[in-house]
């Protein structure tokens, strides 16, 4: 019999905890990550190739749709780091309580969420 | 269909293949933004500088090593999940392990070529 992976549940009706959006969204920054290495390669390579490129990508970077995608990159990887954590600690016994899961899921939202926009604020 | 022939294994490797190289990018961007850090501030020169002494060229290939695994790894589980058709499946992970394979001689190619 096939293997029956990820039963495709109707999303809209269902109440998704906390801990639910933190997976869910650990995937979907991944998925956006994984898709993006080409571009910040080509960032890295900008960044190191020229005087002129490193000064264009600082351009592209510090405002309108480049900012924009800088912001969302942050916070992508700053919610896939800290929820990848606390997986791992999940793996490892650490967490899994009701209250502590909870707890750990709302801050890996919250860090991830709040260093990117104090990053993206130029407070950091 | 049987496992061999779907492809399947048990999946402990690219368990472990996922947390390990997990725990290398966790433990390297620390380090290197320490690094940054110590050296800011980094106009473009300064940023270049950054690159020069050989072990942070290595550490750095090493990271979008285990990145490139991290996320060849991750998309596999999620091909897994919404491509059902096993030919197909598998002809996308392959097209992306060809890629990340060319990303890692073109990250090799920044660090040591423009660098």
């Amino acid at each position: 019999m096939r293997p029956r992976r990820g039963y495709s549940l109707d999303l809209l009706h269902l109440h998704l905890p906390v801990g639910g959006w933190v997976s869910i969204l650990h995937r979907a920054s991944g998925a956006l990550l994984a898709l993006l290495v080409p571009c910040l390669l080509y960032a890295l390579m900008l960044s190191l190739r020229s005087a002129e490129d490193h000064a264009r990508l600082l351009a592209f970077l510090s405002g309108g749709p480049g900012r924009a995608l800088g912001l969302v990159v942050l916070w992508a990887a700053l919610h896939h780091l800290l929820a990848g954590l606390r997986h791992l600690g999940l793996d490892i016994g650490w967490g899994e309580g009701r209250r502590r899961a909870r707890q750990t899921a709302w801050a890996s939202l919250a860090a991830a969420a709040g260093l990117a926009l104090a990053i993206g604020a130029g407070l950091l | 269909m049987t496992a061999r022939a779907s492809g399947a294994r048990r999946g402990l490797g690219a368990w472990l293949a996922q947390r390990a190289s997990a725990l290398a990018m966790a433990l390297l961007a620390p380090v290197f933004l320490a690094y940054a850090v110590a050296h800011a501030p980094l106009g473009y020169a300064g940023w270049r500088a950054l690159f020069q002494p050989l072990a942070v060229r290595i550490g750095a290939l090493l990271f979008v090593a285990a990145l490139l695994i991290h996320a060849w790894t991750g998309l596999k589980e999620i091909l897994i999940d919404y491509v059902h058709r096993l030919g197909l499946r598998l002809a996308l992970h392959f097209l992306f392990g060809l890629a990340y394979a060319g990303c890692l001689v073109w990250a090799a190619d920044i660090l040591w070529g423009a660098a």
